[in-house]
């Protein structure tokens, strides 16, 4: 295994901080340094993000790593990994960052460790601009397990944007993915359900959401939930929705937010189902990013999804500049594109 | 991907841990608790951003506020995990009381000891009421709280995350580049005022002049210029008065006096003023000086020529702002600034009692040496030109130069024959000659050759032909001509002041006592003849004919 250090130039593609987490990740799963350069150049605050400090340092924490530059506003990033500890980890993330974000940036490293390890981590388990815990337990751990992982999660509390304030841990077994994903097709579905989170806000929300719910979706296929918190904490309001298929099983959420209707959350989730099942394609574009870098660490594999992203581009461009043996390949296929991660 | 709204970054760059101080705001951090993550609560905003992490926020309030401070703080935790949140009531009654506030306020900058070196202090100025903001900035501008101001503000219509603004106000307006070149235009304006818009090149005195300009703005302290004659002391001190008048940092007149033209009780008088029938021939009430430069600037050029009198009322007049004038016992006050002049050692002055100790202390505060002009060449030009064109005014017509004439004249002043005893008063007078004398108002190389020639015999020294004529007179006295002309000048002055002195001894070894006083205070010198003896011998004196001769 080589030690070089591996130039990552942060302003390309999309950017920000999927390339500092990916590069993390691989980082910690190879062994092999890195520096980061051009971190959010050009914006309006440039530079490294609480968010992203966080990750940085759940990884240093992870990896034993020695880091250089990571501070607020920091344009450059060096970060070099000295072993993986497994173990009991816990980590905070501020201003309502991303519990799920942290914790899928050390989940590979800790799948690669010698021992057990048990995660906690603290902030935002439901954020806008990043999957919902719901998303990671019921849609991609499934799928991590069918390749091999034995990862458990656990929601203890749920913190929305802003206040923050949720828990969620996991707890690892050492085993990377040991078998090849195939997946090509969703096969047939099996259960679809739609939950409404509401969370210290008036209960008229809800049953605004749950009435355009009932408008747009069929109602003899899909059964209508309602989860309610009155607990004094940050307010929250989620719609999800989720379905589970013979192969695979996707989650798809929208967030209220001040100042956006109440029917306008839900439009924004069924839109997103519904290009999902025109598709035809068991993998959405948010769980296709997200399976990227298991795969390329693990067996490799094979699904098929929608057009990617150029999100999805850019993270396939910093796992080909670790993994250089590992070829990602994403072929057109009409609407859809079959995604193949393979050593050669 | 977080979308980031438009703020301005507040992180410290040097990477010390941030601490917050700022008072819980009952209205705007504050409110019924049903709606509050609806509303933007600056205190929680700030714990909250996305470009700054707060290692500990010492909330602030007062008995009243507690309970509503303490529903935030929790709010500001569960916001900010990393974030040590710390309540601190201060003991306010009325929040909008400014000495109860202020007071208060200043122990909790002194309990809260933050070291800048380790900590990154922001004060949080957009809660509290508008006498609780006004006390923290007046607390961290005199660095009470060794920190930087921030202001947050509500997030704009659509802005996504709603997170708001916040925004450091650094007091070290440098810091700011527009201000900064602001303050620098009026810097260089202020040093073209002080340099009589002459723009001189002389890298010394432009260095003076820089600081002379930071000082004449910031302070109302003596400020004693040095130099000699003629160097231009009395101009800049009025341009240093009128630098400040611009600034508005004195309301008064500009009051001179040189006291080399004055003694006894007329200076008395002259600067302190006297009573009606104070002295013969004082007629009739008068102010005296000091009480007409009162709210102004007071210039006393020559001032080592003060009287011990003068001296001890001048120094009370600085220290206490009073004195007494002559011949009256009803003190009087004035509030001036003091500018002294003097081409003289004062600190001699000092040791031989001439001048008092506790004076020069005193307006020995901001000292400022000009150089006499044969130090400055590079100046001698566009000082010419300022002469030039002072000529023109003077005598009403436009005068110029030839550049044959300019080039000559040029050339002399800045060679080694260009002495300039009198410095810018010789050049002032030689320009003003030269305009004067040339027909059709221009001045031509014979001119100049005219004036080389009047300048250098108003410089030619007059006695002694060679600054150690004396000494090779006494010399001669003890050694053979040719043997005193082949000494080097450097021995000709030492041996010629040890002969001086073995003539007043009585003996070798009395002579001795004399010249090694120092050595021998110290100790370290023994055989003081033996030591004299031989260096007499060394030029070829014989010690023995010095002694028992009449000197």
């Amino acid at each position: 295994m080589t030690t070089d250090e591996l130039t990552i130039d942060g302003a390309q593609g999309e950017g920000g901080g999927q390339i500092l987490r990916s590069a993390l990740s691989l980082s910690l799963v190879t062994g092999r340094p890195f520096r980061l350069v051009g971190v959010r150049a050009g914006r309006p605050t440039p530079g490294l993000l609480r968010q992203h400090l966080a990750a940085v340092r759940a990884a240093a924490a992870v990896g034993r790593a020695e880091v250089e530059g990571a501070e607020l506003g920091s344009g450059a990033l060096r970060f070099a990994p000295r072993g993986l500890v497994p173990g009991d980890h816990a980590f905070s993330v501020g201003g309502a960052g991303s519990a799920t974000l942290v914790l899928q940036t050390v989940l590979p490293a800790l799948m690669a460790a010698a021992g057990p390890s048990r995660v906690t981590v603290e902030g935002g388990t439901h954020n806008p601009w990043a999957p919902p815990y719901d998303a990671i337990e019921r849609s991609f751990l499934p799928l991590l397990a069918r390749v091999g992982a034995r990862v458990t999660t656990t929601l203890e509390r749920r913190g929305y944007f802003p206040a923050g304030g949720g828990r969620l841990t996991a707890a690892v077994e050492p085993g990377t993915a040991a078998v090849p994903l195939a997946l090509s097709a969703r096969g047939a579905v099996r259960t679809r359900r739609a939950t409404v989170l509401l969370a210290n806000l008036p209960r008229r929300i809800a049953a605004v959401e749950e009435a355009t719910l009932r408008r747009l979706l069929p109602a003899d296929l899909w059964t209508i939930e309602r989860v309610t918190e009155e607990d004094g904490r940050g307010p929250g309001n989620v719609v999800l929705l989720d379905v589970a298929c013979e192969h695979v099983h996707e989650v798809f959420a929208a967030f209220g937010m001040r100042e956006l209707r109440a029917d306008a959350v839900v439009d924004e989730a069924v839109g997103a189902y519904r290009e999902w099942l025109a598709a035809d394609v068991p993998v959405g574009p948010h769980l296709a990013d997200q399976l990227l870098l298991p795969l390329a660490l693990g067996a490799g594999g094979t699904f098929r999804t929608v057009a990617p992203t150029r999100h999805t581009k850019t993270n396939a461009d910093v796992i080909r500049q670790f993994l250089p043996d590992v070829r990602i390949d994403l072929v057109a296929d009409g609407a859809a594109t079959t995604v193949t991660v393979a050593r050669r | 991907m977080y979308r980031t709204g438009s703020y301005s970054i507040v992180t410290d760059m040097e990477g010390r841990p941030t601490t917050v101080v700022g008072f819980y705001g009952s209205v705007l951090d504050g409110g019924p608790p049903a709606r509050r993550w609806d509303r933007w609560r600056p205190s929680v905003s700030l714990v909250g951003r996305d470009d700054l992490v707060v290692a500990r926020f010492v909330l602030l309030c007062d008995a009243a506020t507690a309970a509503g401070a303490q529903q935030v703080a929790r709010d500001m935790r569960e916001v900010s995990p990393e974030t040590d949140v710390v309540l601190r009531e201060v003991a306010i009654d009325d929040p909008w009381d400014f000495e109860e506030v202020y007071g208060a306020l200043y122990d909790v900058a002194a309990d809260l000891a933050v070291d800048p070196d380790r900590e990154d202090l922001l004060v949080h100025i957009t809660t509290g009421t508008h006498v609780e903001q006004i006390c923290l900035f007046l607390l961290t501008e005199s660095r009470h709280f060794p920190g930087r101001l921030v202001q947050t503000s509500p997030p704009r219509r659509r802005e996504t995350p709603a997170r708001g603004g916040a925004a450091v106000i650094d007091l070290d307006l440098s810091r700011y580049d527009r201000l900064a070149s602001r303050f620098e235009r009026e810097r260089q304006a202020g040093e073209s005022v002080l340099k009589s818009g002459i723009a001189t090149r002389n890298a010394p005195f432009n260095a003076t002049v820089a600081r002379i300009e930071r000082v004449a703005v910031a302070t109302r302290a003596p400020i004693l210029l040095l130099g000699p004659t003629g160097a231009g002391k009395s101009l800049l001190a009025r341009r240093i008065y009128d630098l400040k008048r611009q600034r508005r940092g004195v309301t008064g007149a500009f009051v001179e006096l040189n006291c080399a033209t004055i003694k006894g009780d007329a200076a008395m008088s002259a600067l302190f003023g006297h009573a009606k029938g104070a002295f013969t021939g004082a007629v009739a009430e008068r102010a005296g000086l000091l009480r007409a430069a009162d709210g102004g600037v007071l210039f006393l050029d020559e001032v080592g020529e003060l009287g011990a009198d003068e001296q001890a009322m001048l120094l009370r007049a600085l220290e206490e702002r009073r004195f007494l004038p002559l011949g009256s016992d009803k003190e009087t006050s004035s509030d001036f600034q003091l500018i002294a002049g003097t081409n003289r050692d004062l600190r001699a002055d000092v040791a031989s009692g001439r001048f008092r100790r506790d004076l020069l202390a005193r307006i020995d505060l901001w000292t400022f040496s000009l150089p006499p002009l044969r130090e400055r060449p590079e100046d001698v030009e566009p000082n010419l030109d300022f002469e030039l064109e002072a000529a023109s005014r003077t005598l009403e017509r436009r005068v110029t130069m030839s550049r044959e004439a300019r080039a000559a004249f040029l050339a002399f002043a800045t060679s080694a024959r260009g002495v300039w005893a009198g410095n810018f008063r010789d050049l002032n007078a030689a320009v003003l000659r030269m305009a004067t004398l040339a027909s059709g108002g221009r001045v031509t190389e014979a001119d100049v050759r005219e004036e080389v020639a009047r300048l250098e015999e108003a410089w030619a020294p007059v006695a002694p032909a060679s600054p150690t004529a004396a000494d090779d007179d006494l010399l001669a006295e003890v050694l053979p001509a040719a043997a005193v002309a082949a000494l080097d000048r450097f021995d000709r002055v030492q041996l010629a002041d040890v002969v001086r002195v073995c003539r007043g001894a009585r003996s070798l070894a009395d002579a001795g006592r004399t010249l090694f006083a120092a050595s021998r205070a110290r100790r370290s010198s023994h055989n003081d003849s033996d030591r004299l003896r031989k260096y007499l011998a060394r030029f070829g004196v014989e010690a023995a004919a010095l002694f028992g001769r009449p000197s």
